[in-house]
């Protein structure tokens, strides 16, 4: 029982952390149609400077909330510079953003060298459940995602910059003709993409350390989850990311590492073959 | 209906694509029409391949073992440009091939002792040519045709999901890999580091070439070449698109297994990045730095990219793959073609066809 509990918070933690990741690169996937190989680095730049916060002495927090800042005013700036040429060739936007990443990824590794730097948790210890301990960082990760995940939905379904983003995306030139800056949206919808990167960063790098591979680790995982939840919505690559999440995270359990690693995603490039709209087809929120 | 509104709203969206890569290749297109008399092409080739002879004669010891790596690098990359440079379909899984028939090869060498070059290097093929055509057949075939993203995500997957399982799996040594394997031996000489192994690779690397460019001059390469710049058009001509696509990934598939065979005797290891992700990225680095399309540019990349790495691993070891960043998005911004633009004219980069060869092609 205690057993199944633990299991069930380590897949429940693993899976929020996985989401978080993905928001970012779901909403840059689906608002703007650019598969952004630099989200793994948007990652590790939040988690770059957390750890330059802790560095220097400032509160882990500041760094936390600093992060998301910092990133998505670079994700704008890049916008604006680079990203902004490709949008009429999806396959030239790939290979463009994976060369932002290789430089992003290569300055951050010249800059820490080879090593894993690790950051303490702000909220350290346990909360108890009785017999059972469970980390209540990775418990705050969970409650984080699931606010961020809220926020995110009504600012996209509420607010009138939501209406403005999704109306970019429906119809850029209906939206222009009714006065929308375009090319401002895409900007902000960058922005905003690489500002959820960066808090994913800042928040799981006590889990899992600084080092330059940090984003590479989950790139792949997330580009599968954007692909299996479905491009377009807001909710299909939140939806996949919850699918890859849970399965990476729950079939380690019942079989061996290496054949659940592989297995999750045999799974999902099959399960994409045969539904290429994904788990939740159609536009919108 | 809603499918083939779909269908038109893709064709479309390509005509868009088409355009602004039209607009890319225009400010190249004025020098062009000045130089159309001149053939630049059998130039370079006959240039590099001058180099390549002699560079053992000229070269250290150390440094002819480092041209070989190269050599084999190139073909590696050759297969890579039929695929994405004349196919268009982005494959960045390609160390998957390279890798497995490395693997493939050293477990010949490691558990049943068999290292005869006429045994390994086509078993190595095979092993290529198997794999590619599990993947390419899964994720290029089927009743809808795939979209790019996805079979460029697919193949991604793929070389990331084989680089996990080489790491995890004991058999294949885990993250060590298979170490000193035997060398490859014909009768009883041995292929061994050194100037017969690098003649050998380059002599392997020139037919490759000439085979690639006969096929890609070929009436099939015109349906290749089509299929890159519009797919819907080629379909609406009753090609059957996937099955073109199919083909030359799996040729691709064979020319990637046969380099990684070559490379896993000549480093004499196999190790789980050969069919990882880094690998697959590094073969898209050469092509597009070369010039995708241009069965040269791919082998002119590898040198310059592998050469100046080498070159400056020395003294820059840390900021060169900043530089590399670099240089390539100058490369996909600015010069899409890649450096073998700087050259080569439009005109001639397109080429000419089988049996059209005669006729003059429309006039610009």
């Amino acid at each position: 029982m205690a057993n199944a509990f633990v299991a069930a918070f380590e897949i429940l933690s693993f899976g929020a952390i996985i989401v978080l990741i993905v928001l970012g690169l779901g909403i840059i996937a689906s608002m703007m149609g650019i598969f952004n190989f630099a989200q793994g680095e948007f990652v590790l730049l939040g988690a770059y400077i957390t750890y330059l916060a802790y560095a220097k002495g400032l509160p882990i927090w500041a760094g936390m909330v600093a992060a998301p800042f910092v990133v998505g005013a670079l994700g704008f700036v890049l916008e604006a510079l680079i990203i902004r040429r490709f949008y009429a060739a999806p396959i030239v936007a790939m290979l463009g953003t994976y060369a932002l990443g290789l430089i992003i990824r290569e300055a951050v590794r010249g800059l820490i060298g080879g090593f894993y730097l690790t950051v303490p948790e702000p909220i350290g210890g346990s909360i108890d459940f009785g017999t059972i301990h469970i980390s209540a960082w990775r418990f705050t990760i969970i409650v984080i995602t699931l606010l961020v995940m809220a926020g995110c939905y009504l600012l996209l379904s509420r607010t009138s910059f939501g209406l403005r983003m999704r109306a970019t995306l429906e119809n850029p030139a209906l939206a222009r003709a009714s006065g929308i800056s375009t090319p401002l949206m895409y900007g902000a919808t960058f922005a905003f993409g690489s500002a959820l990167a960066g808090l994913a960063g800042a928040l799981i790098v006590p889990v899992f350390s600084l080092y330059a591979d940090l984003g590479l680790r989950f790139l792949i995982q997330g580009f599968v989850a954007v692909m299996v939840g479905g491009v377009g919505s807001f909710i299909g690559p939140v939806a996949g990311a919850g699918v890859i999440g849970t399965l990476s995270a729950a079939l380690p359990w019942v079989m061996a590492p290496v054949v659940a690693d592989v297995l999750v995603f045999v799974l999902a490039i099959v399960f994409i073959k045969f539904r290429p709209q994904g788990l939740i087809a159609g536009k919108g929120v | 209906m809603p499918k083939s509104m779909s269908v038109v709203r893709e064709a479309i969206a390509g005509d868009e694509a088409d355009d602004a890569m039209a607009e890319r290749v225009a400010t190249g297109q004025a020098r062009d029409q000045v130089k159309a008399g001149r053939k630049v092409l059998p130039i370079v080739e006959g240039v590099v391949l001058i180099a390549a002879l002699v560079a053992p004669l000229v070269l250290q010891d150390y440094l002819t073992v480092f041209a070989t790596r190269v050599i084999i690098l190139a073909l590696f990359a050759l297969s890579f440009d039929l695929v994405w440079g004349y196919a268009g379909i982005m494959s960045f899984g390609q160390a998957l091939f390279f890798g497995s028939a490395g693997y493939g090869v050293a477990l010949l060498a490691r558990d049943l002792d068999i290292t005869n070059i006429f045994l390994v290097l086509p078993a190595g093929t095979l092993i290529g040519l198997a794999f590619a055509l599990l993947l390419g057949g899964f994720l290029l075939l089927g009743r809808h045709p795939s979209s790019v993203i996805f079979v460029s995500l697919g193949t991604l997957t793929g070389s990331y999901a084989a680089d996990r399982l080489a790491r995890g799996w004991y058999y294949l040594g885990g993250q060590n890999g298979i170490p000193s394997i035997a060398p490859m031996s014909l009768g009883g000489y041995e292929f061994t580091e050194g100037p017969a192994f690098y003649y050998l690779v380059l002599g392997i690397l020139v037919v490759v070439y000439l085979l690639c460019r006969f096929l890609v001059r070929s009436q099939f390469g015109l349906a290749l070449a089509g299929l890159r710049e519009n797919e819907q058009r080629i379909a609406f001509f009753g090609y059957k698109a996937q099955h073109l696509k199919a083909i030359i990934f799996a040729i691709g598939g064979a020319i990637a297994g046969l380099a990684g065979s070559l490379y896993a005797f000549h480093e004499g290891f196999v190790w789980p990045n050969m069919v990882g992700v880094v690998v697959s990225t590094q073969v898209v680095l050469y092509v597009l730095f070369g010039g995708s399309g241009t069965l040269i540019g791919a082998v002119i990349g590898t040198v310059i990219v592998e050469g100046v790495s080498f070159w400056l691993s020395d003294n820059y070891r840390d900021i060169w793959p900043i530089i590399l960043g670099l240089l390539l998005l100058l490369v996909i911004l600015f010069r899409p073609l890649g450096l073998i633009s700087f050259v080569l004219g439009e005109r001639e980069r397109v080429g000419s066809f089988g049996a059209a060869r005669k006729e003059k092609r429309n006039a610009p």
